[in-house]
């Protein structure tokens, strides 16, 4: 239980580490001077003193749905899978009510953008409900294949059980989850091929245009949310697909999963580097390879059993 | 005559759940509606007769009240007699619900062999007698799945609701859909008896079709109510992946898994009662406020109609299936049905499944994407027009009856173990298998059936949601942060009601992606000013989507009557002895077609009377040429 908490305080602390470590990286490639891997405790710190702006034409919404973007996302917290051998793990909710509750939190999101009354608000919105309407078959059926992988929909279990006995007579399969899951990745945490988040021009914006009346405690907020959301997908990332050093010894196993992040955001931010955005009615392809790679792996999985 | 068995009783629950918050709400409506004692006549008639429905126990008595409730929710319909679209709509419904009647007639004709008086039990004896049971079961299906309102017959759905008075849509799209449910359980469990393979993939995959069509049409709509008609659609196919996912496992033997399927069917038709209904009541409300359907009227409301606006999104979340609310646990119950296709053993339905649960994971993200839309449209933002200006809430009985059904939601989220019991009460009637005790264990945790199946927790994710919500709102109190109230930040621009997106805007991408379906009349004018095309001063875009089953099946089903109809009257043109002669040739053809198919089929009679029948038609009719 001690490691349980742990292991989401830990979660928590590295959060807005993440965004700072791919920007920093970025930067680096790009020949910048790269920002500290704190910026992300700078940022927090700094809207944290700041005072709320409220524009007159929002209604209660503005108030209440900052506050349900981010309790989803810290509840989904508790449901990672173990990064240590041995940890609890919560065994009652399945991966769906995990994406569930990822949805939950954009459909708040959404509403923020319309509640302001701006064009840019509407914008994010609209273009937000449709790259996640999308985004929601591919990761149904990959949950599904990686299940049968696993034995278990629990992501916790499935967790463990992927580490103990690595799927090796099903690797195409799961190569093939895995693919699709990365691109999922992508398309959920707005990073480049789908959004950028670091544009503030309305054509290419869709996160940003949504949060663009926040500001204060309230962008603070948002802000960890995504961060979080993040660390959501990064930890499933490779809990799932890199299933291995779960059984290291603690301290080992921790370090382990902490490298595992920090690669897979390096190999994030190389795509970005390497990538231009796409525009908005090209994203649908990037899902669309998403969930063939999913309906791939499922029918690999039944037919060849491979 | 009646019969009050489990299955019954449960469907009298679920009216009554419906009925009891719609009482209030249509009282409190009743002022605004003109023909006062003929609303109220067939509005308790329509009640009644849905009762009658559920509880008959004969033929005769369920095809009187069937009808009945046709009749009476027909003449709902036509309660705001004004509006010339509202007689269009009435007849439209009128003809589609009949359409559907002469199958349900069918249908007991031949499983009471002409005695209409006559129990289920023995109907099921005579069915299992009948040579042909598929015909049956195509009968069943044509005739409750058009009051359903399942693709290809749900066109009627998004022209009858708009135009009923809204208590009226809430009881025919929460409550009288389900009352063909409950038809497709009693007939198919109490008459029908040796299910074939194949009537389980066709329920199948007729409610993934539906699911999809009625959600895309939905996001292209703009009038409120034709949108949630839509969703009705969408909802029933939700239901009906339920049910084919039941009855498929049935066919292959898996018993706990098609209990596991018929609970899910059973617990998202409670849902889309309760969650529809009180959608359909705020959009009465809203549309009571602002004398308006369109939705690019509104805008701004929840500061005017608190009440409305957050039971408003209580049913958009969980019609959204969104957790931990009860449209979520029961899609949550079909995905698991979906996914118990893992365990069966013929492979190509195993591989076909998948795409069931592709179309319900496509469903639920664009619903959200919908109701985002009506939410955030309807409710948020600045006012569209003056009517939306100056609304304010509805009276105390609406409020009340908005808020009660909002209470049906929350109930069925918080004691979904309680309606389990009851769903399980139901399977073990009608498969012998009870599963309660393996769905839930305790009362915290649900957990699906299937080898490799997951588990949810609602109450405790609930729990949780409160508990960081509140949490992270006590840190917010406690740091004591200054307010400012300012105008909305627009890189400069000014913000007025204009520039704000519209829901025809917010659909736009969806609407583009899906262009090949929508297929969309798109209007767009501007007034330049001299001749720059970039700068002009006044500009109206409007797009207009028309269904592609309409299009497709119906008016051009209208067409090719028209065309043929031209070519006989051209035929016939007015004299006797043309007249005469065609009568001698349908009979000619009748009598050939009744030798071939029914008494004796052999090629050489076929094709020596195909022969006879053209020189017959050339001699006869077409004559010499002019």
């Amino acid at each position: 239980m001690i490691l349980y908490i742990f292991s989401i305080m830990l979660l928590i602390f590295l959060a807005p580490l993440m965004p700072s470590f791919m920007k920093m990286v970025k930067m680096y490639l790009l020949y910048k001077k790269p920002i500290s891997i704190f910026q992300g405790y700078r940022d927090f710190s700094k809207l944290l003193s700041k005072e709320i702006i409220i524009s007159k034409e929002t209604s209660a919404i503005t108030r209440i749905a900052p506050f349900l973007v981010l309790s989803p996302l810290l509840l989904t917290l508790f449901f990672l899978p173990p990064i240590v051998s041995g940890e609890y793990y919560v065994s009652f909710v399945d991966a769906f009510t995990i994406t569930g509750l990822i949805s939950l939190s954009t459909f708040f999101l959404m509403l923020l953008g319309l509640d302001s009354a701006s064009s840019f608000g509407g914008l994010g919105s609209s273009r937000e409900a449709f790259i996640s309407a999308l985004v929601e078959p591919a990761m149904i059926l990959t949950l599904f294949s990686v299940s049968m992988m696993a034995k278990n929909l629990g992501i916790g279990q499935a967790g463990i059980n992927l580490s103990l006995h690595f799927p090796s007579a099903h690797i195409a399969s799961f190569i093939f989850a895995g693919i699709s899951f990365f691109i999922l990745l992508i398309a959920e945490n707005g990073r480049i091929p789908v959004d950028n988040p670091e544009t503030h021009l309305e054509l290419t914006m869709v996160h940003e245009a949504m949060i663009l009346d926040l500001s204060g405690f309230y962008l603070l907020l948002i802000e960890s949310a995504g961060s979080v959301k993040f660390i959501i997908f990064a930890s499933i990332f490779v809990s799932l697909f890199v299933p291995f050093g779960l059984n290291l010894p603690i301290v080992l196993a921790i370090l382990v999963f902490i490298a595992k992040l920090f690669i897979l955001a390096i190999a994030v931010a190389l795509l970005e580097v390497n990538m231009a955005k796409l525009r908005l009615f090209k994203v649908p392809n990037l899902l669309g390879i998403a969930i063939v790679f999913a309906f791939l792996s499922l029918i690999t999985f039944y037919v060849l059993g491979a | 005559m009646f019969i009050f068995d489990k299955l019954s009783i449960l469907f009298v629950f679920l009216i009554m759940l419906g009925v009891v918050p719609n009482l209030f709400y249509s009282f409190g409506y009743l002022p605004h509606i003109k023909r006062k004692i003929h609303y109220l006549v067939h509005y308790f008639g329509f009640i009644a007769s849905m009762l009658g429905v559920v509880v008959a126990g004969n033929a005769l008595v369920f095809l009187l009240f069937w009808e009945l409730m046709s009749l009476t929710s027909w003449q709902l319909i036509l309660t705001e007699i004004e509006d010339k679209s509202t007689i269009k709509a009435a007849r439209f419904y009128f003809f589609m619900t009949h359409f559907g009647f002469v199958f349900l007639l069918l249908f007991f004709l031949i499983v009471t062999n002409g005695n209409l008086e006559i129990d289920f039990n023995s109907m099921k004896i005579i069915a299992s007698d009948f040579a042909y049971p598929t015909l049956l079961f195509f009968f069943a299906v044509l005739g409750l799945l058009s009051k359903a309102g399942v693709v290809p017959m749900h066109v009627w759905l998004p022209y009858a609701h708009p135009a009923a008075p809204s208590p009226v849509s809430a009881l025919m799209s929460g409550v009288m859909l389900k009352v063909a449910i409950y038809g497709l359980f009693r007939f198919l469990f109490d008459i029908l008896s040796n299910w074939q393979l194949e009537w389980g993939v066709l329920i199948l995959i007729l409610g993934a079709i539906s699911s999809l069509v009625g959600v895309l049409y939905a996001l292209s709509e703009h009038d409120i109510k034709a949108l949630l008609a839509n969703h009705s659609i969408e909802n029933i196919g939700i239901i009906l992946l339920g049910f084919g996912m039941g009855m498929i496992f049935l066919s292959l033997k898996l018993p706990t898994l098609s209990a596991f399927a018929f609970m899910a069917a059973l617990f998202h038709s409670f849902n889309h009662m309760s969650f529809k209904s009180l959608l359909f009541m705020g959009a009465g409300s809203v549309l009571h406020q602002t004398k308006t359907k369109n939705m690019e009227k509104y805008g701004g409301l929840i500061k005017a109609m608190p009440i409305t606006a957050f039971t408003f999104l209580l049913a958009s979340i969980s019609i959204s299936a969104l957790p931990p609310t009860n449209g979520f646990l029961s899609e949550w119950m079909i995905f698991q049905s979906l996914l118990g296709s893992a365990s069966i053993d013929n492979i190509s339905l195993k591989l076909a499944i998948p795409f069931s649960v592709f179309a319900l994971a496509l469903t639920g993200g664009l619903a959200i994407a919908c109701f985002v839309k009506v939410f955030g449209i309807t409710f948020l933002g600045l006012h569209r027009s003056t009517n939306a200006k100056h609304a304010h809430e509805v009276n105390m009985m609406m409020k009340i009856g908005m808020i009660l059904m909002s209470l049906v939601v929350v109930s069925l989220m918080l004691f979904t173990p309680f309606y389990m019991k009851l769903f399980d009460g139901i399977t073990s009637q009608l498969l012998h298998v009870s599963i309660y005790n393996k769905i839930f264990p305790n009362i915290w945790s649900m957990h699906s059936i299937s080898d490799n199946g997951g588990i949810v927790s609602p109450l405790i994710l609930l729990a949780g949601l409160i508990v960081l919500t509140l949490s992270i709102y006590a840190i917010y109190k406690s740091l004591n942060i200054k307010h400012r109230v300012y105008h909305t930040w627009a890189c400069g621009y000014n913000t007025s009601a204009k520039t704000q997106y519209s829901a025809t805007g917010f659909a736009g991408p969806i609407r583009r992606f899906f262009t090949w379906l929508y297929v969309p009349d798109e209007h767009f004018e501007k007034e330049v000013i001299a001749g720059h095309k970039t700068k002009f001063k006044d500009a109206s875009f409007s797009v207009h989507v028309r269904p592609l089953f309409e299009r497709s099946l119906y008016q051009s089903s209208v067409r090719w009557t028209n065309k043929m109809s031209y070519y006989v009257y051209r035929l016939a043109h007015f004299e006797q002895s043309r007249y005469a002669a065609m009568i001698f040739n349908i009979l000619l053809s009748v009598l050939f077609s009744y030798r071939i198919f029914v008494h004796e089929f052999s090629w050489a009679t076929l094709a020596l009377e195909s022969v006879v029948m053209i020189i017959s038609i050339k001699v006869l009719l077409i004559g010499d040429k002019k």
